[in-house]
């Protein structure tokens, strides 16, 4: 199934604007960042700690929902879910 | 004022591609049961830079203004609020944003105006990025400074 990824300022410099990935039935947010990480150097030290837990200043959204308030990595996906991955905010 | 973008007529909300109107977001908030309009305008400081690059999850960000909207009026009894936010490249003394608050009287007005600033500032999916003759540089409040020494600046 295909799922659309975003990612914005620094984390878009690693990873591009926007693309289709191709994950398997019953994916989780978790299991999409393994191969984002797995074919984008520099995104694993950029979102992860060293002991594989995601940065506590890193943000990602399923469908604009934090995953936080969802199962965290754990949350499964559905085709045509939005994942967007955002470093720490600064606006205003 | 400056700029002859987009104006918010009937919108709270706005994430801007091109310069707004401030006088039109003040007149936005003025109401008659109104004693006090307050707004906040954010603009580019000359930190040795050339310009200031805006980017935005822009959905995301209007979904998120709006609900920080939404807390200020409940919260501070605010009678009205506008929020403009630019996304793009911006030059020096540009409008970055404004926060635009009308309220019965000044405390509410200011109480509100600083909230939804503040909230914007921690909350919504906006990033900026300065360019300026030493190359460019994401500014990520709260990043790892140890990890990437050009990233984790405090802005005051």
């Amino acid at each position: 199934m295909l799922v659309h990824i975003r990612a914005f300022a620094s984390f878009r410099e690693i990873l591009g604007k926007e693309a289709d990935l191709e994950v398997g039935e019953g994916s989780t947010v978790g299991d999409l960042l393994e191969i984002l990480v797995s074919s984008h150097q520099g995104l694993g030290p950029a979102i992860f700690e060293e002991d594989g837990r995601l940065r506590e200043y890193v943000i990602i959204m399923k469908n604009r929902e934090r995953i936080d308030s969802l199962e965290g990595l754990a949350t499964v996906l559905e085709e045509g879910d939005e994942v967007a991955i955002l470093p720490p905010v600064a606006g205003g | 004022m400056t700029g002859e973008g987009p104006s918010p007529p009937g919108r709270k909300i706005l994430i801007a591609e091109e310069g707004f109107s401030m006088d039109e977001a003040i007149e936005a908030v003025k109401r008659d049961d109104a004693g006090a309009v307050v707004a906040f305008i954010g603009t580019v400081r000359d930190d040795g830079i050339d310009s200031l690059h805006l980017e935005t999850y822009k959905e995301a960000a209007e979904e998120e203004l709006l609900a920080i909207r939404e807390e200020a009026l409940a919260r501070f009894g605010l009678l009205e609020a506008v929020v403009i936010h630019r996304s793009g490249r911006l030059r020096i003394g540009d409008e970055i944003v404004i926060v635009a608050c009308s309220a019965a009287h000044r405390r509410e007005a200011f109480d509100g105006c600083r909230y939804i600033l503040e909230e914007l500032k921690r909350r919504a999916p906006i990033w900026k990025k300065e360019v300026g003759p030493a190359g460019e540089r994401w500014l990520e409040v709260g990043g790892d400074p140890a990890h990437d020494p050009a990233r984790g600046r405090e802005v005051p």
